[in-house]
């Protein structure tokens, strides 16, 4: 199939993407009962059997969605793209699980983190790692997870261990990308690293880390190189904007230099990164044929559930509605 | 020798139905995937598709008649028997098809795609279809001219 015929039918399902104002009128919904009835002409309403299972529901959506694009999209490594930081993300919780039960903790298994949304199956990741058959699996997680086990024996340092699989995943997802020969797909992927490692950058900041030490912290591959993104922790953050700003992402860092503390200003940089990845790729959106049309739907949808997951969990919880408004992302407008 | 100018005015004809045949059939097609992508959410859409897949057919139409013209001038219609023709009337002939084949064939395939593009729009602005229609048409202006520039050349040819 082509890209024209693809990206037609996502400008059709584009239409179905629920915009901010949909979400600012779920976040007046007076209890979780009025959220769900709001819910009800929506495509979420097919998931959704009870007020308390609007989690797994967010999840059976995504879900849907991946697979409806896997049977038309020519690139099935685009998919692979968005869906393998959840593989990743199945990687960490199956092995700081199995890290618990090694230590005593009989418990320590939590099958109910894993995401189905990755590219491997996670009945069969599951058995690999707990058998230790790793042969067949991808993105050099063959060899990523005994470093893993090594690590976790010389250190019993978790955090170390899920930073050297973000290492790795960054890795896979630019290796991935770079096969795609999509200079958009590759753009992206570095701005994302890019994105990672300044949010790493201010939550070190946060914990005054030393800046000299912070290296090891930072991914490569990313467009900023990991010891200028070091240097940039020496100055203050409401200068970071402007150091960055001969690069793209230098303008999302407005939120640094509006806010003069660094506590409250991780969620809008947070919040502002995530909207600069999909900037990144918005060019697509002029053209009929664009592969990057396939990821920037994607990141659409994915910014549409975290909206749904932050306006239910508001509502439900009855916490504070203006806060959870300033979490909601810019998806579609 | 002495059948050369009719073969080169053959060739003029085929040249224009053919290739911008071609283009049309590109065109049409490359239209035609988007409208079958926006069909798939929407089927309702079908007769706003239909409209902006067909506008890259008429280069097609245009070659034809280019090739029609030249069969008549030719006396190859209505049984009357072929004219005499010198290979220098033969190949201005050829060269009066030209225009159409290669503008005809070239611009069908780019209408295809701001015909796929104007499809593209339809599905998220229904309401915009005049302007759909228009962007595509901007395109056929210079099929148009093409077809103009054929049909004066081959008027100015004398034969026979």
């Amino acid at each position: 199939m082509s890209y024209v015929y693809t990206v037609a039918r996502l400008r059709g399902m584009e239409n179905h993407i629920l915009d901010t104002a949909f979400f600012s009128r779920l976040m007046d919904s007076s209890g979780i009962d009025d959220a769900l009835k709001a819910l009800g002409e929506t495509s979420y309403s097919q998931w959704i059997t009870g007020p308390g299972n609007f989690d797994k529901a967010i999840d059976s959506e995504m879900l849907a969605t991946c697979t409806e694009l896997e049977s038309f999209v020519p690139d099935k490594e685009l998919l692979d793209i968005f869906r393998l930081p959840y593989d990743f993300h199945n990687v960490k919780v199956l092995l700081k699980g199995l890290f618990k039960v090694r230590g005593g903790e009989l418990e320590g298994r939590r099958y109910d983190l894993l995401s189905k949304l990755g590219t491997i199956d996670t009945e069969e990741l599951t058995n690999a790692i707990e058998t230790e058959e790793y042969g067949f699996l991808p993105y050099g997680m063959t060899d990523l997870i005994p470093q893993c086990w090594q690590l976790w024996d010389a250190t019993k340092n978790a955090q170390a261990v899920e930073l050297l699989i973000d290492h790795a995943m960054f890795a896979a997802m630019l290796k991935v990308a770079e096969g795609l020969k999509m200079p958009d797909i590759t753009r992206w992927v570095k701005s994302r690293i890019d994105a990672e490692n300044l949010k790493s950058a201010i939550r070190l900041a946060r914990m005054k880390y030393d800046p000299a030490k912070a290296l090891p912290f930072f991914h490569e591959g990313g467009t900023i190189r990991p010891d200028d993104m070091a240097r940039l922790m020496n100055e203050p953050q409401e200068t970071w904007g402007r150091l960055l700003s001969h690069t793209d992402i230098g303008a999302a860092l407005g939120a640094l230099q509006d806010s003069g503390d660094i506590k409250t200003s991780l969620s809008d940089v947070s919040k502002s990164l995530d909207d600069y990845l999909l900037k990144v790729l918005e060019g697509a959106k002029y053209s009929m044929d664009a592969p990057a049309n396939v990821l920037l739907y994607l990141l659409t949808k994915e910014a549409e559930t975290r909206n749904m997951r932050v306006a239910l969990v508001c509502v439900a919880g009855g916490l504070d509605r203006e806060f959870g408004r300033r979490l909601l992302s810019n998806g579609r407008q | 020798m002495e059948y050369l100018g009719l073969s080169l005015a053959l060739f003029g004809a085929a040249l224009a139905a053919a290739l911008a045949g071609i283009g049309s059939a590109i065109g049409i097609g490359i239209a035609g995937g988007a409208a079958a992508g926006v069909m798939t959410e929407d089927p309702n859409k079908f007769g706003s598709c239909l409209i902006l897949q067909a506008l890259p057919g008429t280069q097609g139409i245009y070659g034809l008649l280019i090739a029609f013209f030249v069969l008549n001038k030719l006396g190859l219609l209505g049984g009357a028997g072929a004219v005499a023709l010198n290979w220098n009337q033969g190949l201005q002939i050829l060269a009066s098809c030209l225009p159409i084949a290669v503008v005809g064939w070239y611009s069908a395939i780019w209408q295809g795609k701001t015909s796929a593009a104007s499809i593209q729009m339809i599905s998220k602005k229904p309401e915009a279809m005049g302007k759909a229609i228009i962007l595509p048409a901007m395109v056929e202006t210079y099929a148009v001219l093409a077809l103009l520039t054929s049909i004066l050349m081959l008027m100015g040819v004398q034969v026979g």
